[in-house]
């Protein structure tokens, strides 16, 4: 890894210290996702060599969510007037590095290198410049890089993990991009030939070709040669396999002290009353019909979410009552919106409108992978203005070993939440999970029902939605 | 002549939040009444309390947010309801050793601003019997007078939870729990639920009924010379019904 990467990862976990109770710094336990170090795979090759083909085909072939494809074309550079007159004459040479911005590139490489979220430039072909718009790319755990000069910059080489050329017959080339030019590029036949005799052609010998030299395997008639095709899919496989397994391993190692130390002050188990207690008994029970499971769970979600409340910032108002008198109050600080950590955190959703009726919520889908019990972030849509919110309620029904909870809490970190910010709410959770969880995020409050000892299946939400 | 008491500012939050990182609210006055609980007072609780105190809410929002107050009120009056362990299967095949509720409970309503808590009221307790009281202030004798109630027959049998949401002298909740009485009801049976009280109304009624549960969110200062509670959220039933 770059030492820069290094320090930015360092920068992640080091916004702020906590100070313990007793004057002492508490130790921060260090968590990284699988998507930090994402391994970055390059494929270059001349214009029209099936570069695009051949990386959907291994997307397609290995169809899962954390494999993403960047294409270089994103990162042209945006032209002044008069090479955009030139551009529109079909005489600005886009076939040389120069037209790419490969300090941009190399910037958000690193960023999703880091296990930040990128956001990537959208070109617009028509106009030759960037619009105004980005794209986000956040968490992939394999990033395909593919474009003409893909294996160009030595600063983009040593992020990669694998490098690829691709190689194919020149007439193939003109022809495939005389047919994707006029299609998707709005341009006419003859201007794309002046092209590729004056630009196109010299450059890949010059600058394109010369790639070669320094990938790791070339690529002969792109997704047609399948032995090529399952040699990089195979080596992807490898590579993910090695990021569970590190991530894993990393979970575990966040285990130690479990046992013996108290749980964080910031944790707040709710008080054991007795109309508590008998309402976890009817949860519990698996002879409570649906009907009863729901009810009582939302009227126990409304309170977990009431207890959440009282660690949002609030600041003094004063109020004038309809008595004609003033009382000094309080009022929020500021926007509190919520995250439901699903499937099981939509279990709180009825709760939390009880408490706030129009509370702006985010989602995300963490699903823990049937074999190896590893949390995988599935999807994920946050309100825009998250990182300006006061306070943002992360909802999950249960919480066992904290594996999905730290992985929703490092994604709205990644997203400019502060943790200081951050209240989870949570129906039942283990230690060991609240304490890897508060080991690695000492600034978030935590609200929880009940504290259970052992690791549990997630039976809340197949009770409340039944199946 | 009216009666006030200073006011009570504290630093309000998370016990885990140092002094200097809460702020400071004037908090409920305290009480000196083994059967009187106030609610704890979060900056949650004193924030829904200044929405609802403050004159410029519009009704939908004083609806929305006293019945989350009465809604804190219900769960914490259903704890003084008694328990008797219980053991029960979860869905994992483990033994949960837990509680279930005991005995029949109905709410009652002095008529009109004590039945804008029945919502909260059948948001925690589902189905439940709720019976009525109207008691109005006699013209002649300025004195509250009991003018309709209709009660479940078996009332006798039940816990009762009274509503009102405001105890500013006592009086009429005084002549409820008369009502209650002389239809069977044990006094030590029944749980007065408030969202604002002043310290004289608490004084009358505690003193008289020293069985009786009282939960209350807020003891305000006292009461003007028109004996409304001040700081106070003016009257109830107005800014609920029809204001």
């Amino acid at each position: 890894m770059p030492a820069s990467v290094a320090a930015e990862l360092t920068a992640v976990f080091n916004g702020t210290t906590a100070p313990e109770s007793n004057g002492t710094i508490a130790k921060r336990a260090h968590y990284a996702p699988p998507w930090a170090d994402v391994s970055i795979i390059g494929i270059a090759g001349s214009s029209g060599s099936g570069k695009s083909t051949l990386s959907h085909a291994i997307v397609n072939k290995l169809n899962l969510p954390w494999v993403v494809i960047l294409s270089i074309d994103s990162f042209y550079k945006s032209l002044d007037e008069e090479a955009s007159r030139k551009a529109f004459r079909n005489e600005y040479d886009f076939d040389a590095p120069d037209a790419i911005d490969f300090d941009v590139l190399v910037e958000r490489l690193r960023d999703l290198k880091a296990g930040k979220r990128a956001e990537i430039p959208v070109y617009s072909f028509e106009k030759h410049a960037r619009t105004d718009r980005t794209t986000s790319i956040y968490s992939p755990h394999v990033l395909i890089v593919e474009g003409i000069f893909a294996l160009y910059d030595p600063r983009v080489l040593e992020l990669m993990d694998m490098k690829i050329f691709c190689e194919a017959d020149a007439d193939t080339c003109l022809s495939r991009r005389i047919l994707r030019d006029q299609r998707d590029r709005g341009r006419d036949i003859e201007g794309i030939i002046k092209q590729w005799f004056a630009y196109v052609k010299p450059n890949f010998e010059k600058f394109v070709d010369p790639q070669r030299k320094v990938a790791d395997i070339i690529v002969p008639r792109g997704v047609e040669n399948q032995v090529a095709m399952s040699m990089v899919v195979q080596f992807i496989k490898q590579k993910l396999l090695e990021k569970s397994t590190h991530h894993r391993a990393a979970l575990t190692r966040l285990e130690i002290g479990a046992q013996s130390e108290p749980i964080s002050e910031k944790v707040t188990v709710m008080n054991q009353t007795s109309q508590m207690q008998g309402m976890n008994t009817i949860i519990h029970n698996i002879d409570t019909s649906s009907e009863d499971f729901i009810f009582y769970f939302d009227r126990l979600s409304a309170l977990l979410v009431e207890q959440a409340l009282n660690n949002i910032p609030f600041i003094p108002a004063e109020i004038a009552t309809s008595q004609g008198r003033t009382y000094a109050g309080l009022r929020p600080k500021g926007e509190v919106s919520a995250v439901t950590v699903l499937r099981g955190g939509a279990a709180l959703e009825a709760g939390l409108h009880r408490c706030i009726t129009d509370c702006k919520t985010g989602r995300m889908l963490v699903q823990s992978n049937i074999r190896t019990g590893e949390p995988e972030l599935h999807y994920l849509v946050l309100p825009p203005d998250i990182d300006k919110h006061e306070a943002v309620l992360l909802l999950d029904a249960q919480m066992s070993s904290g594996g999905s909870a730290l992985m929703a809490v490092q994604v709205l970190v990644d997203h400019g939440v502060k943790a200081d910010r951050i209240v989870l709410v949570t129906y039942s959770a283990g230690r060991m999970g609240l304490h890897r969880l508060t080991k690695v995020f000492p600034e978030i409050t935590v609200v929880v029902g009940q504290v259970v000892q052992d690791i549990e299946e997630r039976w809340v939400e197949k009770r409340y939605f039944r199946c | 002549m009216s009666d006030v008491k200073p006011t009570l500012t504290k630093c309000v939050g998370p016990v885990y939040r140092a002094e200097s990182q809460k702020p400071t609210a004037v908090v409920s006055t305290d009480v000196e009444f083994d059967t009187v609980t106030i609610l704890p007072q979060t900056p949650q609780l004193i924030a829904l309390l200044s929405i609802i105190r403050n004159k410029d809410t519009q009704r939908g929002d004083f609806i929305f947010y006293s019945n989350r107050i009465i809604r804190l009120l219900v769960e914490e009056g259903l704890n003084h309801l008694p328990t008797v362990e219980h053991t029960v299967t979860t869905p994992v095949g483990r033994p949960y050793d837990g509680l279930s509720f005991q005995g029949k409970i109905c709410g009652v309503s002095i008529m009109r601003a004590g039945e804008a808590m029945e919502q909260g009221l059948r948001e925690c307790c589902r189905s439940v019997r709720i019976g009525k009281i109207l008691i109005q202030r006699d013209e002649e004798s300025a004195r509250p007078k009991l003018f309709y109630d209709k009660l479940p027959e078996d009332i006798a049998d039940r816990w009762v939870l009274l509503l009102d949401p405001m105890l500013a002298t006592g009086g009429s909740a005084i002549m409820a729990v008369d009502v209650l009485k002389s239809r069977g009801v044990p006094e030590d049976r029944i749980l007065f639920l408030n969202v604002l009280a002043s310290p004289q109304g608490i004084q009358n009624f505690a003193t008289k009924f020293p069985k009786l549960r009282l939960v209350t969110a807020f003891v305000d200062q006292g009461l003007d010379e028109k004996n409304y509670i001040i700081p106070g959220l003016g009257d109830f039933g107005d800014r609920y019904y029809t204001m």
